[in-house]
């Protein structure tokens, strides 16, 4: 971690000192996936419609981790009472957008951009219970699904009541990833505990409320009934890789890592997914602009570029497999049929809108973790 | 007058020459250390509060005791395969057996401990390569292959990437016993197991310790294995603290899981600095 703070202070100040041209700063948290798609795919197209200005994007590492580690260079940043900032655009998650917003940490933009008005989901304005309006547009959505393999399983459970009897019926068939080696795992567990403790739309909408502990512990202590039957995968890619060597039937898998991967020939074409009732959580990466950005100018018009139809539509979907951060109805005309359906072919977007919940508020997220540490794991 | 400008000059510039060694130590392992000290007993009001400690064992006891069973036994393993390695390369009778051995075996030690999660993450899987070798030589069914991603994963990585440092210590350490002393006792019939642990270990018990005791320090530390063969419960305590940081951003638990590590790593460190002191008076 610390390595690759510095590989990141390294790049930053390297970038500084590049003399005669202008550098604008893409911190993005994520796989390297992310730090690709910037450099291999947005930077020459914003560089050629932009001459003498460089794009570096940097990476801070997967998951929540990552966009912690944005948000302590920005605070240190903004702590030193520092008046410009040295990254210009960041990919940061919900929960630390929140945070992020809440600290001053952020510059409202989504107004001052074209693009702005194409953003039509809720989570443009709403990160985890907090308002984070005006400050974020979504980069793109991904959705936590089950993926399966049809040729073990000829009727995949349609929701977590059948999944808990399917699993009694074949022990050591389903695997997921826990709490600690992923979000897959994570999404899962929360996805769990909105289907068994009924309590599902309050944990996405709030308000917090919590005396809601025990009916939490009380459905985490099903999961630990559960965990006996299931097999426990070492992280996002240990599920995809149990699947794709036939050692698991069933497992919850991010929906842009299966297809990359089976864009890749890493994944067997057969394997197919299903979205199961109440739903599973699923989120989005967010484009923000640090509140003292150096070239706050540019990196609006980098997000411009970013969110425009033929990008999202190109770059997002059609190379990287995710759903659209902006309305899909701006994307579909600018993409081929096949690409649309291919995205579309085994999760309907009817089922998405439907199944494709949220996580949970960040107070309940807490509680539901750190519940199955206490619940589950003793 | 001389004499004591002389002596004051010399200590300024052995001040002077060790003061960025100093400085090193204090700002980079000092510091940090008494850092995260003060974070792991500090309340959300800055008062002093046991309660992260509390937290930590309420949650992460299971952890602890796993890391330090791991650790314990990996431990052990990688003595006796560093013994049985390097006693075979000093007193292996197969000049060519022991060429290739010695050439073969320090392979590991340059391969970075995320590398062999990695490889052992795909050679140990349930379908991963050594199953379709046992499956294929026929010594097991299909059927019984299990996988060995779970506390068996990490001891294997863990043991497969350090016994060759230690042997490469012990092996130095045996090439410098007495030759005198083995063929003494061959001369008189002893087998060479029995040359191997009455005349040869005995001299280099001290080697041995000390890298074994390396060894046990450098594994509890060790994140990357874990969290690539088995980040699920029980677990190392290396994931919960990068858990706790990544995902709920709680540096107290996190330092007060460091202190505890730390705590873990203090074994090790009684043993070392009582070889070291006993080599001391030796002398």
């Amino acid at each position: 971690m610390k390595t690759r703070m510095f590989i990141l202070a390294a790049a930053l100040a390297f970038a500084g000192a590049t003399a005669g041209q202008t550098t604008l700063n893409v911190v993005t948290a994520g796989d390297q996936n992310m730090v690709d798609y910037v450099n291999n795919y947005l930077a020459p197209k914003f560089e050629a419609m932009n001459p003498g200005v460089k794009v570096r994007a940097v990476g801070t590492g997967p998951g929540d981790g990552g966009s912690q580690k944005i948000y302590e260079k920005l605070s240190a940043q903004q702590k030193a009472g520092s008046n410009e900032w040295d990254v210009d655009v960041a990919v940061i998650h919900q929960l630390a957008s929140a945070t992020m917003v809440k600290e001053k940490l952020l510059m409202p933009y989504r107004n001052d951009v074209s693009v702005g008005k194409l953003v039509s989901r809720d989570t443009a304005k709403n990160a985890l219970g907090a308002d984070v309006d005006g400050y974020v547009m979504p980069m793109f959505h991904s959705q936590i699904v089950f993926a399966y393999n049809p040729d073990l399983v000829k009727a995949p459970p349609k929701s977590f009541v059948e999944l808990n009897d399917w699993v009694k019926k074949n022990p050591k068939q389903f695997g997921y990833n826990g709490v600690k080696g992923g979000m897959s795992g994570v999404g899962f567990v929360t996805g769990w505990v909105s289907a068994y403790s009924g309590m599902g739309d309050k944990l996405e909408k709030g308000p917090y409320d919590a005396s809601a502990a025990p009916a939490i512990d009380k459905a985490l202590s099903g999961l630990k009934e559960f965990n006996q039957y299931v097999v426990m995968t070492p992280g996002n890619a240990g599920t995809l890789d149990m699947l794709n060597r036939g050692e698991i039937a069933m497992g919850p898998v991010w929906v842009d890592m299966f297809y990359t991967w089976q864009a890749d020939g890493r994944m067997s074409p057969k394997i197919k997914l299903v979205l199961p009732s109440p739903g599973l959580p699923g989120q989005p990466m967010y484009y923000v602009i640090p509140a003292k950005a150096a070239h706050a100018q540019l990196a609006k018009k980098f997000i411009e570029l970013a969110e425009s139809p033929e990008v999202q539509a190109d770059g997002i979907i059609k190379q990287f497999n995710w759903y659209p951060g902006i309305d899909p109805q701006y994307v579909q005309p600018k993409l081929d049929q096949a690409a649309w359906n291919k995205l579309f072919t085994d999760i309907s977007p009817a089922d998405l809108s439907k199944y494709g919940r949220p996580f949970p508020l960040s107070p309940y997220f807490k509680d539901i973790v750190e519940g199955y540490e206490r619940v589950v794991l003793k | 007058m001389t004499a004591p400008m002389g002596i004051f000059r010399g200590r300024g510039v052995a001040l002077a020459l060790i003061a960025p060694a100093l400085a090193v130590v204090g700002l980079f392992f000092v510091a940090p250390l008494v850092m995260s000290g003060v974070v792991a007993f500090r309340g959300k009001g800055g008062e002093f509060t046991l309660e992260h400690f509390r937290k930590s064992f309420d949650y992460y006891t299971t952890d602890l005791l796993f890391t330090l069973a791991i650790v314990l036994l990996s431990t052990l393993l990688i003595g006796l395969v560093a013994i049985a390695i390097a006693g075979y390369l000093t007193l292996g009778g197969h000049p060519r057996t022991v060429a290739v051995l010695r050439w073969l075996y320090r392979w590991p030690l340059f391969i970075p401990f995320v590398v062999a999660g990695q490889l052992m993450r795909t050679f140990l899987a349930k379908n991963g390569m050594l199953n379709h070798v046992l499956i294929g030589s026929g010594l097991i069914e299909p059927l019984s292959a299990q996988s060995l991603l779970d506390w068996r994963g990490i001891v294997v990585a863990f043991v497969w990437k350090q016994a060759p440092f230690v042997t490469l210590l012990l092996a130095g350490a045996m090439a410098a016993v007495e030759s005198q002393h083995i063929e003494a006792a061959r001369n008189l019939g002893a087998r060479r197991l029995r040359v191997l642990v009455d005349i040869v270990l005995p001299q280099v018990r001290g080697t041995l310790l000390v890298g074994l005791v390396l060894s046990f320090v450098t594994m509890l530390s060790v994140l990357s294995v874990p969290l690539m063969i088995n980040p699920n419960s029980p677990t190392m305590v290396t994931v919960d603290v990068a858990y706790r940081i990544s995902t709920h951003g709680d540096y107290p638990v996190a330092n007060a899981l460091c202190l505890l590590s730390l705590a873990l790593a203090a074994i090790g460190a009684v043993f070392y600095l009582r070889h070291a002191a006993a080599q001391v008076e030796g002398k």
